[in-house]
């Protein structure tokens, strides 16, 4: 039996001890991982939990990431409730078994602490992993805080295993920005947080000898597009099973999560579209701005950013007129990922508002609350205009002669 | 809300000060942010710690801050850091140094006209001769105590125990001593 | 082919491989997951093979016959059991029950050769023939005793 831990009622956690608890509260029975800036203290602390008595797990140590995402599937196959850690660089390694883990419809939960990729080598958080990471068929969410980070973990768990879902879980959470700030978190108590994730209940596991599997059969054309499309709708259908447990987890806690989340969008003429940190400090400067300069400024943030929630997004912006998308990824000659996909869930819209595409932060470049000013007063003119008055794609915070690219055909 | 700048070196203590006083913070029904600029920065690298303090729930994420406190853990730091970065006409000035502060100062041009916002702590030497190692940053949580006025320093001290209470009860001790020396001897 | 004299209730290449049933995407499994068994398989190990319940997609229902051009064909008459072609084959195509050769699984033999080549009797018990030969005409013209050569 794990020792109980004591626990206050507000702790001042940074996101990474914070997703470590939750861990710990889940009861994992197997972690495998490799160490990597910034998501190395989320698996040290878990470690730390393991070698204290606090769980009852196991502790994988490997060779690399490749290799703690193959051990993970492996605990995962063989029955156990499994989670990970790991940024950047360890991620790029890990995705070829993501897709493994995807495939086979194990519902390992990864906290990824996003990171910059090199090169240039950097360990300050961009969205880079995250978006290398969309289309590997993980449900992915998103935390824009310590206090987030640790619910959705626990969130995670109950929607990777639900049964109609069974697919693995990332949690995101900004590198440094989230990962290493302390914050006011309120933890559930132990007992709180395991009934709510539950007891794990496996399904084919390897270690059943009544009923011997085969994982990773080889499917070729005959069989590979079916179960590819399964999987594929079993994430889009995972939409009502994680708006269920976001109303389970608000009963027990008062906090309430959205597949999508919106702030001051009742009555906005324009919105920021983000993910991470960014959101909550584009809260500040939107109320900043309707108290001072008139504007109505609202927010749109994915919290689930796969199953992308093509539907909810539609919804939160189809009243504004003019939105800007911002990515903290280098885009590769193309669009931001944000850009392309709000931009295609507005275009099903009869309003179709203006979108424009915001390249920041890269490599953990600061946000500073007077340029997110800069971008509302841009939309707003945009909005005033009824058509895009800059260039569509512009970076933000770039030193040098001001970065641009594509004009609008619309007006 | 209330903004702390702490100017260190990797391995000072400076995000585990800002950290510990934003675990004191919090029990006062406060909400508190500490982070710093660091990554891979090697011990002895000069780098920086925040802390917010608020009565709502922080979401500002930028890096960029106006400081109401700035706290100097270095006493070279002074002279290589540009510690009046983005300082408001009100900021205060907490400075580890064995100097008078008559003599900081004349050395520092820049502080030449914020005297009175100025106050001086020789937490190396404190350190030394209570947790015999120079670990600057309890000693500055004293000194912070005093001259921002937030808490009793009872109440801070009680507090700091039960955020140190997994250490040896030496540490803990030697840690209060640190911290109530700095309270009485900031000038 | 041949075995089903041999042994009962087999479901031993029951289908040509990829032959079997193609359901939609609706029914295919769950993570590409396939059972092994039909039913509960506990100490499934000390069942002999023909008399498990092996489920469609175990590749022991599938046959793979039409793969092989050439074939082993085994001689009971020189066998002296010694086991080594069913050490050394590579698809379990060797067939044996408490230590008796019993024959050839050529529904997942690939003909290899691997079993002519270990075994250890003079002349050999299994030797190579073209996949149409006639398997009385190959036992009928089996070689004789090699003498052993004198230096």
């Amino acid at each position: 039996m794990a020792l109980k831990y004591e626990l206050q009622e507000v702790e001042v956690w940074d996101g990474n001890y914070a997703a470590s608890h939750a861990l710990r509260q889940a009861q994992v029975d197997v972690v495998a991982a490799y160490p990597i800036t910034p998501s190395t203290p989320v698996v040290e602390n878990y470690g730390q939990f393991v070698a204290d008595g606090y769980v009852d797990g196991e502790f994988v140590m490997v060779e690399s990431e490749h290799a703690a995402m193959s051990g993970c599937v492996g605990a995962a196959a063989s029955g156990g409730r499994v989670a990970t850690a790991t940024s950047s660089q360890g991620f790029a390694l890990m995705v070829e078994v993501l897709y493994q883990a995807s495939g086979m419809r194990l519902p390992i939960v990864l906290n990824l602490v996003n990171r910059a990729l090199a090169s240039p080598l950097n360990v300050r958080g961009d969205h880079s992993d995250m978006y290398l990471g969309r289309d590997a068929g993980w449900i992915m969410l998103d935390s824009f805080n310590a206090q987030e980070t640790y619910d959705l973990n626990l969130c995670a768990f109950r929607i990777g295993e639900h049964r109609d879902v069974r697919l693995p879980v990332m949690v995101n959470q900004d590198g440094f920005i989230t990962s290493h700030t302390a914050q006011n978190v309120r933890p559930l108590s132990d007992e709180d947080a395991y009934k709510f994730v539950g007891v794990y209940e496996p399904i084919d596991e390897l270690l059943d000898f009544a009923k011997p599997v085969t994982y990773g059969a080889q499917t070729e054309e005959d069989w590979h597009f079916e179960h590819k499309a399964r999987q594929h709708k079993a994430l889009i259908d995972s939409r009502p099973v994680i708006e269920n447990i976001f109303v389970e987890f608000e009963k027990l806690t008062g906090r309430k999560y959205n597949r999508v989340e919106s702030y001051m969008m009742e009555d906005a003429e324009v919105a920021i579209v983000a993910l991470g940190s960014t959101v909550e400090s584009a809260r500040v400067v939107a109320k900043y701005l309707r108290d001072n300069e008139g504007i109505k400024a609202g927010i749109v943030a994915p919290r689930v950013i796969r199953p992308f929630p093509f539907d909810a997004i539609r919804t939160a912006l189809e009243n504004c007129k003019a939105i800007g998308a911002m990515d903290r990824s280098a885009p590769g000659g193309a669009l931001g990922m944000l850009f392309n996909e709000v931009s295609a869930a507005v275009y099903t819209t009869s309003s179709r508002p203006i979108v424009t595409n915001y390249i920041y932060g890269l490599g953990g470049r600061d946000l500073t609350l007077e340029q997110i000013k800069d971008i509302y007063r841009e939309l707003k003119k945009n909005a005033d205009a009824g058509e895009i008055t800059t260039k569509i794609q512009q970076f933000v915070g770039l030193r040098g002669p001001k970065l641009e690219f594509f004009e609008t055909r619309r007006g | 809300m209330v903004e702390i700048r702490w100017h260190s070196r990797a391995g000072q203590g400076a995000v585990t000060g800002a950290k510990g006083l934003g675990d004191v913070v919090s029990t006062t029904g406060k909400q508190v942010q500490a982070f710093a600029l660091y990554g891979s920065a090697k011990r002895g690298a000069a780098m920086q710690a925040f802390n917010r303090i608020d009565d709502e729930q922080i979401i500002t994420h930028e890096k960029f801050m106006l400081p109401d406190f700035v706290l100097v853990i270095d006493p070279a730091l002074v002279f290589t850091d540009n510690i009046t970065l983005n300082d408001k006409a009100t900021t205060k000035y907490i400075i580890t140094t064995h100097l008078s502060k008559d003599e900081l100062i004349s050395q520092l041009p820049e502080l030449q006209n914020k005297k009175d916002r100025v106050f001086v702590v020789d937490c190396m030497q404190i350190s030394l001769e209570t947790i015999g190692r120079a670990i600057p940053n309890t000693p500055m949580l004293g000194a912070f105590v005093k001259v921002s006025g937030m808490f009793e320093l009872d109440y801070f001290l009680d507090r700091m125990k039960k955020v140190l209470s997994k250490f040896p009860q030496k540490i803990i001790d030697s840690n209060m001593q640190a911290i109530t020396r700095a309270y009485n001897e900031v000038k | 082919m041949g075995i089903g004299n041999v042994l009962s209730n087999d479901k031993r290449g029951m289908i040509e491989l990829g032959a079997e049933k193609k359901v939609g995407w609706d029914e295919v499994t769950h993570g590409m997951v396939l059972h092994s068994f039909e039913d509960d398989a506990t100490n499934i190990s000390s069942q002999k093979a023909e008399d498990r319940n092996y489920a469609q997609f175990n590749s022991y229902v599938a046959t793979v016959a039409s793969w092989r051009v050439v074939k082993p064909v085994y001689n009971r008459d020189i066998c002296i059991d010694c086991q080594n072609c069913w050490v050394y084959c590579p698809d379990t195509s060797i067939i044996s029950r408490d230590k008796q050769m019993l024959g050839i699984d050529y529904d997942h033999c690939k003909g290899c050769g691997v079993c002519v080549e270990v075994c250890p009797t003079n002349p050999k018990s299994l030797l190579m023939f073209a996949e149409l030969h006639n398997l009385e005409d190959a036992i009928a013209s089996w070689p004789e005793k090699k003498k052993k050569e004198e230096n």
